[in-house]
Order: C-alpha cells, then sequence, then structure tokens
C-alpha cells in the first residue's frame, strides 16, 4: 500500500516538476487524438444518417392492370408470409392518381388529357432491418417479379450500393487515420519519457544501486505516459466537442445537410469514455517503449 | 563470505582484472588498494553485480553472483550497503527521504522505516540534518548521509569505493572511523582507495591490485 502511494507520487511529482514537456505531451496527444476523433465523429453521424436513410428503403411492386381483388388479396396474404417484408400498403389505381394529384399539382393536367386511369396498382413494401443490403433485396425483388399478378417491381439499387461503398470508404479511411496518428502519439510520448529518463539517468541508476527491482523504477513512468495519455484524450474531447458545436452552428440547426433532417450528434458517453482509455493506452504504450529502448541501452 | 576463483574482467580484451583470488571472512574489514587503474572498482562492481566476470567465480554469501538472474540482483543488494566517492543521493529528495529509500523500495512500513532512519541517522550523526536537500550539505555531511543509507538496512557487507575520495584528511579520518565502529557491530567492510593515511589508520588486512593482478594480501598490525 505505501509503493503504491510512492510510485504514484513519483508519477505525479515528475508530471509537475516537467512541466513544459508535460504540456508538450499533453497537446500533442489531444491534437492527434483529435484528429482522429473528426473522422471517428464523421463516420458515426454518417452511419447514423445511413441507417436512418435506409429506413426509408421501399421496394414497389406495380400488379398487372385490372387484376381481379380476389387475387389482389391473395397476393396479399402471400407477402405477409414474406421474412424480409416488415408492412406492406396497397395503393389502388384510385390512390396512386390522388397521391400524384398531390405530390405533384401543377401536372394534374396530364392525366386529365388520357382519359382512363393510366396508373397501375401497387403494393409498398418497407423491408425488415436485416433486409436492407443490397444484395438481400435484389434477391427479395428476384424472388417476386414471377409471382402471377407482379407486372414489375422497382427499387433503387444504385443507391442503397452506393451508400454502403460511402460508409466503407469513410471507414477505411477512419481506419487508416487512426493507425498513423496513434504510432505519431505513441512515438511523441515516447521521446518525451526517454527524455526524461535520460534526465533522470542518475537517479535511475541510483535507484538501481539501492536494490530497487525493475518494475519499482519503471511503473512511475509508465504511470506517466498513462497520465499524460489520458490527460491528452480529455483535451481532444474539449477540442473535439467546441469544434462539434462550432459546426453545427455554421450549419444552422438542426443540422441539414444533403436534406438529411436527422441532427448531427456527438460522440455517445461510452464513445468519449474510449477517447479517454485509447489516450491513457497510447501514453501506456508511448513510456513502456521508450522504457524497453532505455533498458536495452543499459545492458 | 566473499569468495573469488580465478576472476578475470576484460574490456577491449585489455584486462581491468586477471586470475584475482581472495577470501574474504565474515566480520572482516578489507582495504583494496592499488594505483589507478589497478582494478580496485572492477572488483567492487563484480560483487555488488553492476559488472559480470569473464572468467572464474564469485559467491557471495555462498550465491554464486556470476550466475545470477538479472531479476535477483536487486535482492542481493539489499543485502549490500554501498558507498561511492561521489555519495549518488537524489538531489530532490532531503536527507530523510535519500536515507530511507532502501526501506521504501521493499515495501517496509512506515514506522520501522522512521525508526531505522532515525537510528542510521544518528549513528552517523546528521539527524539535525534530516530535512535538508542533500546539495545543501557539506561533502563530509553528505558521506554521512550516504553512509547512513547504506547501513538504514542493516546490510551483511558493506562496500566502499574511495569513500574519502572527496574528502580533506580530517574529515577522511572521521569518515574511516565510521566505517571502523559499523565493522565492530559484525558487518564486513571493504574500502577501496588509494590513500595510504586511510591504511595506516585502519591497519587491518591490506589487499593491493596492480594492473588487475592481486599482488598481495596482508595483515597490518592487528
Ligand atoms: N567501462 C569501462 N570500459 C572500458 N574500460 C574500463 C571500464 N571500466 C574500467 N575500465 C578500465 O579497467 C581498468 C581498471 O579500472 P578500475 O576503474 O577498476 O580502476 P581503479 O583501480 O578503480 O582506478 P581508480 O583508482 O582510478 O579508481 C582501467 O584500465 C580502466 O581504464
Ligand atoms: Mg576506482
Amino acid at each position: 500500500m505505501r509503493v503504491v502511494a510512492y510510485l504514484v507520487r513519483e508519477a505525479f511529482s515528475n508530471i509537475r516538476i516537467n512541466r513544459t514537456t508535460t504540456l508538450i505531451a499533453v497537446a500533442t496527444t489531444a491534437f492527434t487524438l483529435a484528429c482522429f476523433g473528426v473522422f471517428l465523429l464523421l463516420y458515426l453521424n454518417l452511419r447514423g444518417v445511413i441507417s436512418s436513410l435506409q429506413d426509408d428503403i421501399q421496394v414497389v411492386l406495380y400488379l398487372d392492370d385490372g387484376l381481379p381483388a380476389q387475387q389482389v388479396s391473395d397476393l396479399q396474404q402471400r407477402l405477409k408470409t414474406e421474412p424480409g417484408i416488415a408492412s406492406l400498403a396497397y395503393v389502388s389505381k384510385d390512390q396512386a392518381v390522388a397521391d400524384f394529384r398531390a405530390q405533384f399539382p401543377s401536372e394534374a393536367h396530364l392525366l386529365q388529357g388520357l382519359g382512363e386511369n393510366p396508373l397501375p396498382a401497387s403494393f409498398v413494401v418497407t423491408l425488415g432491418p436485416r433486409f436492407r443490403s443490397s444484395e438481400s433485396i435484389k434477391r427479395l425483388a428476384d424472388r417476386m417479379k414471377d409471382i402471377p399478378g407482379v407486372a414489375q417491381i422497382q427499387y433503387s439499387r444504385e443507391w442503397v450500393e452506393n451508400l454502403a461503398t460511402v460508409i466503407g470508404y469513410v471507414e477505411l479511411a477512419a481506419i487508416a487515420v487512426g493507425a498513423i496518428l496513434s504510432a505519431a502519439s505513441v512515438t511523441i510520448i515516447a521521446s518525451i519519457i526517454r527524455l526524461t529518463l535520460y534526465a533522470r539517468r542518475d537517479e535511475i541508476e541510483i535507484m538501481h544501486l539501492i536494490g530497487a527491482t525493475g518494475a519499482f523504477i519503471r511503473i512511475p513512468y509508465l504511470l506517466e505516459g498513462a497520465v499524460l495519455g489520458a490527460l491528452g484524450g480529455l483535451l481532444s474531447l474539449a477540442l473535439l466537442r467546441g469544434g462539434f458545436e462550432f459546426f453545427k452552428l455554421q450549419l444552422g440547426a438542426p443540422g441539414r445537410l444533403l436534406g438529411i433532417s436527422s441532427g448531427f450528434s456527438f460522440f455517445p458517453d461510452h464513445i468519449s469514455l474510449l477517447m479517454v482509455l485509447v489516450g491513457l493506452l497510447l501514453g501506456f504504450t508511448g513510456s513502456g517503449v521508450s522504457l524497453l529502448r532505455f533498458g536495452r541501452a543499459k545492458a | 563470505m566473499i569468495q573469488l576463483f580465478h576472476v578475470s574482467k576484460y574490456y577491449d580484451r585489455r584486462p581491468a582484472l586477471s586470475d584475482v583470488n581472495l577470501q574474504i571472512a565474515k566480520g572482516e574489514f578489507v582495504l583494496l588498494m592499488g594505483p589507478s587503474g589497478a582494478g580496485k572498482t572492477t572488483l567492487l562492481k563484480l560483487l555488488f553485480c553492476a559488472e559480470s566476470p569473464d572468467q572464474g567465480q564469485i559467491l557471495v554469501q555462498n550465491r554464486n553472483v556470476a550466475r545470477l538472474r538479472r531479476s535477483d540482483v536487486p535482492y542481493l543488494r539489499r543485502s549490500m550497503g554501498m558507498v561511492f566517492q561521489d555519495f549518488r543521493l537524489l538531489p530532490k529528495k532531503n536527507v530523510f527521504e535519500n536515507v530511507a529509500l532502501p526501506l521504501v523500495v521493499q515495501g517496509a512500513s512506515a514506522f520501522e522505516t522512521k525508526r531505522k532512519v532515525t537510528e542510521a541517522l544518528k549513528a552517523v550523526g546528521v539527524e539535525h540534518r534530516k530535512d535538508s536537500r542533500p546539495t545543501t550539505l557539506s561533502a563530509g555531511e553528505q558521506q554521512r548521509v550516504s553512509i547512513a543509507r547504506a547501513i538504514v538496512n542493516g546490510p551483511i557487507i558493506l562496500l566502499a569505493d574511495e569513500p574519502t575520495g572527496n574528502l580533506d584528511p580530517e574529515l577522511a579520518g572521521e569518515i574511516i572511523e565510521l566505517f571502523k565502529a559499523i565493522n565492530a557491530r559484525g558487518t564486513t567492510v571493504m574500502v577501496a582507495t588509494h590513500n595510504r593515511q586511510v591504511a595506516d589508520q585502519v591497519s587491518r588486512r591490506v589487499v593491493t591490485l596492480n594492473q588487475g593482478k592481486l599482488v598481495s594480501d596482508e595483515g597490518v598490525g592487528q
């Protein structure tokens, strides 16, 4: 217990004594983590947007003109048993005309010239959450197009596929940027701890001489690295939050970008905590790296 | 207590020690003498495992330190006290904390630490400076503090490398008296020095090295 207290006190007195280097370490870690955080924010929000867009994914089954009512209701029964279909709405020919009028009032005269109602009846199908990928939509469509009474199936395939591609790229970019920046902050913390180790090499030697174990000597430096990293993580959250609020203000709340109505959101708490933990881990690793090198140089 | 069998140590193929044989019994006071570069420091370093021999065997308290695992070195050092010419005190800690360090690294209780540190400081006569930083102390006082640190743990062996090298003759004499007192309480003491005055004052066993070879081993006085 006393040993633990001693080691913790050593780490914090180190941090206090080397104020400038501490500041540099925290600032650089914060900056690198913030860069990564921007990507993470972008990614998480984009994913949120995409899943809300995917809620709107609908497949429309146009029916043969003049299909008898009995067959329509048979078809409806049949579709209800399909596993991927979450909900089903029947749009009659009359309803289709009404919808068209409501949606395009200025084009309503087009229908008048045609006399008989040219719009087919249809089923509008909303898919269950697990069936919204482009492959499963395609599979469903292929199965249904051969059902008697179904004239045509319409769904926006490219749109769905583009979304998946975009999210894939963002994911890749986030991973790459994250890896590079993590390496950068490990290196920075490693060199800062190395400077400390170098400055204190006489003290370290004395500690060895009086019978301190390697662990006893190393732990304060590992703690120091971890604390610096965690502080960097906290600062990066503050930076991100500030930047995020500024960005939201610029966009005008609630962030309407590309006609997306869902507001942008900051990290949920568990991701914020994760950022701090990542900072802590980076600091710890940086410290460990320089201790390893220092130990090897001494041997 | 300490036994060296055909010990050789080379630096860049030049022997710092060659074929040294030496036996030291418990409770002895041994002076290690010889001109500069004779290998005195090297021999002490072998004993506290700062270096390892290229040939030969070294037994300290019947443990073969030539084959000690690195992770066991700290535990060996806890049974020894070490004193150096340049004191090697931690400048950012006060006298009490410096002397307490060998106990702290072993996880001794606060009560035990206070008792032993006070006792050690009393033994060397610097108890009144316990709250001072080492840098504010005179050279003689600093060496006393480093001796207090060396004995705080009740070591079986005390090794000192030129402990009087930075001190004027009078202070040197006082420090040697301290070593004699420590020895009188049963600790085996080994002091490396090229100071003849020290040898005259101690008048015990003198081991002389020259160019890495043990050239004489004689009892003086007794
Ligand atoms: N780390 C080292 N690297 C290379 N050579 C060394 C090293 N340490 C000691 N030596 C050499 O080994 C020889 C013995 O050195 P040592 O320090 O043991 O002598 P010493 O008897 O303690 O001398 P002094 O009285 O000057 O302290 C010397 O020739 C020295 O140059
Ligand atoms: Mg020497």
